[in-house]
């Protein structure tokens, strides 16, 4: 199992927020910006030809004798897709407590179960180039369970990801727009923009989760190397000391920092989040800070 | 160039560990990453910069390589071969004699003396004096002195070097070669060098074969007073005095004869190089302390034989009183015995007030009871008045007679009794003398003829027989034996000066029979004393030519006992002219440090190259690719500090 019983519990006492109204298909526990059928009250609006008398506020006629619809929120479902890279670099660090796939299977698990417990449609797909394995989209509590399962038997990351085309084609390929998390370290060298951008167009809302694993940051190296990257097989030369390796910290902070401004930018949510920080801390505190969960 | 351990050159082989070391470094080691993409910003960024990483490997490497072959050069201690007295060990004879105070050097205003340039030269020897060779410095003069065995010490040498002084005294050649070639044995491989002037005698040891000379001196022109003595002719005394001239040039000069410290006269002299000009005065008999000094010679670089002084013996004599009724024999050889002046009393004088008065150093009783009290000076007592009391100094107690009795039976082995030939002496009656404290010096079968021996620090010499009663006056042993026996009682005279004193030599010293001590001034106005604890002082310090003033001391009081000279009359030491070569034995030793070639080392200096080499080497490797840029470094906490 992914989680114990008690966190269980405190996960379902959370639930993810969406900003902006997203087209629900099914009632739900959402109140939406769509003007519905609740009975929640909304607002007012003259009468024109043609609008229902049912929803005509008899009250305020007899009392003005001008005619006002009444206007009662919609109250839907949110669409919530949860996108895990599955690259190779993902799978890093090999055997670690601070495996970022690991990490990152987990807490979509928990994302997902926030999601299922309210009420939420989900859909949970992972992103890799050689095949999309996708579960739901399903509602509902009773299915976390099988969430589970699902994460537990693809927790596997192979292959090499291209966030742009994935991002893209999972835009295209989508029915319903809804709250968007990618939980990657985008670690991808032709970038991710395009395809934060096909989503936003298409009306995801979109949370970047951006996971580094602290050796990442902080490389345990010195002296002259060959790196070789884990998930395109590609050749770097490097002679690291105290002054090199300072710079590349350097560069990761400002990389970090260039990340978040550019999704601030488009309205997007970026979580940076170290490998090294427990999840459920993460879950708990960090998100909810973040206005993620609420 | 040339290495003394070339086999450790062998040791730059291990360059090739270093280059293969780097080539493996330059393998890189290869490492998965998660992704190379940050990496590749850096990269590329880092490419601007390529070339001096590139470069700083490189250098890194370079100056490894260069630090491994400075020390290995240092290692095979690489030397250059440079012209030198002194590549081994060496022992320096530094010549001390008094010709080495002559002034010709090439550089008098650094170097007055010829010591001085010697000084210079040893100087430079121990400055090339190569590293784990050691020096020995033996000063010759009169006695060699090793100022420094055996040290490779250079402070220490040049300590002993700057406060090395000059010998007045002729130099002992023989002894210092025997020091040398000790000093050499313990050395392998030695070289003598003898810094000098030459002059040396012919009949020296062997020296090691490898001696060079190196001579110091240019000039040879000098003016000395080689002779000056005085004689006691009828009524006046002859002064003799002789000046040399010991240079290649005819000199004139001033001669200046002095007398008691009064100019008596000068003579203007000429003098042909190489010749001797002999000069003489007559002078009057009231003297003490003739001084001859040449003056305004046109080259004279010598001082020191300048000046001779001679004192006359005439001038200080002693005191004899001959109490006697008349005895032709003492009054005519105490006449002629040299440095007593004798005088003649009756028997029946009253002699209290010239012993109270301490007059005389010498008193002769001639058959004559001794006075009461006894004079506290020397006696010599003839034919002793029959007195048998046993309180008296001499016990008289038999009237012997009868050449038979008389006839000597033994003769003491004494030096007074030297050149005396007692087999044809007889007499004719003698008295029987019993003297416990004396000697026995001449022996008859009724007791002793000539007694001598010392009573209350006096000297006193006994004959038991009345002149007039043997043929003793009349042989010729007679005048021998009463010189010996009076210059062993040897009144006031305090010393027994030989004719012609050298600086080094000894002079014996005889304190007065009343006298406690002995004070001798010297020329350079200190003074010299000794205890008279014994009956003869040996004065040693006669280094310095001059007047030596000898004076008794008297209770409270220092008498002036007489005076003696000391000159350099040393022909040797005048002849100044320095030698080209020097013959010892059957080697001739020509001028110069000889061909040998000494080795400068300059490892050290590789090490301290190496050494910042591997400094800038470090600083490279830590402090990476970076010039620190100046203009950040704050100076301003510094700077307040040093203000305040």
């Amino acid at each position: 199992m992914l989680f114990d019983e008690s966190t269980l519990r405190k996960l379902e006492q959370l639930a993810l927020v969406a900003d902006k109204v997203r087209a629900g298909v099914m009632k739900g526990d959402r109140r939406s910006s769509k003007r519905g059928t609740s009975i929640e009250f909304a607002d007012y609006r003259n009468y024109v030809r043609g609008d229902d008398l049912r929803r005509l506020d008899w009250n305020v006629y007899a009392r003005l004798e001008k005619p006002f619809i009444k206007l009662l929120e919609e109250e839907e479902d949110l669409s919530v897709h949860i996108l895990v890279d599955g690259s190779l670099s993902m799978n890093w660090p090999l055997n670690d407590e601070t495996n970022k796939f690991d990490y990152a299977v987990r807490l979509a698990g928990a994302l997902g179960h926030v999601a299922l417990a309210a009420g939420d449609q989900l859909t949970i797909s992972l992103l890799n180039s050689t095949e999309n394995r996708a579960w739901g989209p399903y509602r509902g509590q009773q299915n976390s369970l099988r969430l589970f399962n699902f994460l537990e038997e693809a927790a596997e990351a192979t292959g090499i990801t291209e966030l742009n085309l994935s991002l893209s084609n999972y835009a295209l390929r989508s029915r319903r727009p809804g709250l968007l998390f990618v939980i990657t370290d985008l670690m991808s060298p032709a970038g991710y923009q395009d395809g934060l951008s096909a989503l936003q167009s298409r009306g995801y809302e979109v949370g970047v989760i951006h996971l580094l694993s602290p050796d990442e940051i902080d490389p345990p190296l010195d002296g002259d190397f060959k790196l070789i990257d884990a998930e395109t097989g590609v050749e770097s030369e490097v002679t690291l000391d105290a002054t090199t390796l300072r710079e590349y910290r350097e560069r990761v902070l400002g990389w970090q920092a260039e990340v978040a401004e550019y999704l601030g930018g488009r309205g997007a949510h970026y979580v940076p989040v170290i490998t090294d920080q427990p999840w459920d801390q993460l879950v708990l505190q960090t998100l909810r800070q973040r206005g993620v969960l609420r | 160039m040339a290495f003394l351990t070339p086999l450790l050159l062998l040791l730059g082989l291990l360059a090739i560990p270093i280059i293969i070391m780097y080539m493996l470094r330059l393998r890189r080691q290869e490492v998965v990453v998660s992704s190379t993409m940050l990496w590749n910003q850096l990269t590329r960024d880092r490419e601007a910069n390529a070339l001096w990483q590139k470069l700083r490997r490189n250098l890194l490497m370079f100056l490894q390589l260069f630090i491994l072959g400075l020390l290995v050069l240092a290692l095979a201690r690489p030397y250059l071969r440079i012209p030198s007295v002194v590549n081994r060990s060496v022992v320096v004879l530094l010549d001390g004699s008094p010709s080495m105070q002559a002034t010709d050097t090439a550089d008098v205003s650094n170097y007055p003396t010829r010591f001085d340039a010697a000084k210079d030269e040893v100087n430079r020897l121990i400055r090339s004096l190569s590293g784990g060779n050691q020096m020995t410095i033996i000063q010759v003069g009169a006695v060699p002195e090793v100022l420094a065995a055996a040290t490779g010490d250079k402070n220490r040498l040049f300590e002993v070097i700057e406060s090395a002084q000059p010998d007045s005294a002729p130099a002992d050649w023989g002894a210092a070669f025997a020091l040398a070639s000790g000093a050499a044995q313990g050395f392998r491989d030695a070289r003598v060098i003898i810094v000098s002037d030459g002059g040396l005698p012919a009949d020296l040891p062997p020296l090691p074969p490898d001696t060079a000379y190196v001579p110091v001196g240019v000039s040879g022109e000098n003016l000395s007073v080689s002779a000056l003595a005085t004689r006691r002719g009828e009524d006046k005394v002859e002064l003799f005095t002789a000046v040399t001239n010991h240079g290649r040039v005819n000199q004139n000069a001033i001669l200046s004869i002095g007398i008691d410290g009064q100019l008596f006269d000068a003579r203007e002299l000429f003098v042909p190089a190489g010749e001797t000009v002999d000069l003489t005065w007559d002078l009057g008999d009231d003297l003490s302390i003739v001084q001859a000094v040449i003056s305004s010679a046109e080259f004279d670089h010598l001082e020191v034989d300048n000046t001779a002084i001679a004192v006359h013996e005439g001038g200080i004599t002693s005191k004899a009183l001959l109490v006697t009724d008349g005895n032709i024999f003492i009054e005519q050889i105490f006449s002629v015995l040299p440095g007593l002046e004798s005088f003649k009393t009756p028997t029946d004088t009253d002699l209290s007030e010239s012993i109270a008065t301490n007059q005389f150093d010498l008193y002769v009783f001639d058959g004559t009871r001794l006075p009461d009290p006894l004079p506290a000076a020397d006696m010599l007592i003839i034919n002793p008045p029959l007195d048998p009391s046993p309180t008296a100094l001499i016990q008289t107690t038999a009237v012997v007679t009868g050449t038979q009795n008389t006839a000597a039976i033994r003769l003491t082995d004494s030096p007074l009794l030297q050149f005396v030939d007692w087999s044809g002496v007889s007499i004719r009656q003698m008295k029987t003398v019993e003297a416990p404290w004396a000697q026995s010096l001449v022996e008859s079968a009724s007791g002793p003829l000539i007694l001598t021996g010392e009573q209350n620090g006096q000297r006193i010499a006994i004959v038991s027989f009345a002149l007039q009663d043997s043929d003793l006056p009349l042989q010729v042993t007679f005048p021998i034996l009463m010189s010996n026996l009076t210059d062993w009682l040897n009144p006031g005279r305090a010393f027994r000066v030989p004719d012609g004193l050298q600086p080094g030599d000894v002079v014996p010293l005889v304190p007065g029979a009343t006298s406690t001590g002995i004070v001798v001034q010297k020329p350079d106005q200190t003074s010299w004393t000794a205890n008279a604890s014994e009956s003869e002082i040996l004065f040693t310090e006669t280094d310095q030519p001059g007047l030596y003033v000898v004076g008794l001391v008297e209770g409270e009081d220092i008498q002036t006992a007489g005076a003696f000279a000391v000159n350099l009359f040393a022909p040797q030491e005048s002849a100044i002219r320095p030698a080209e070569g020097l013959t010892l034995g059957a080697t001739e030793i020509s001028a110069g440090a000889g061909d040998d070639i000494g080795r400068y080392e300059f490892w050290i200096w590789l090490a301290i190259i190496a050494f910042v080499a591997l400094l800038i080497e470090w600083w490279i490797f830590h402090r990476g690719t970076r010039i620190p840029d100046w203009r950040k470094i704050n100076l301003q906490p510094l700077l307040n500090r040093l203000r305040n």
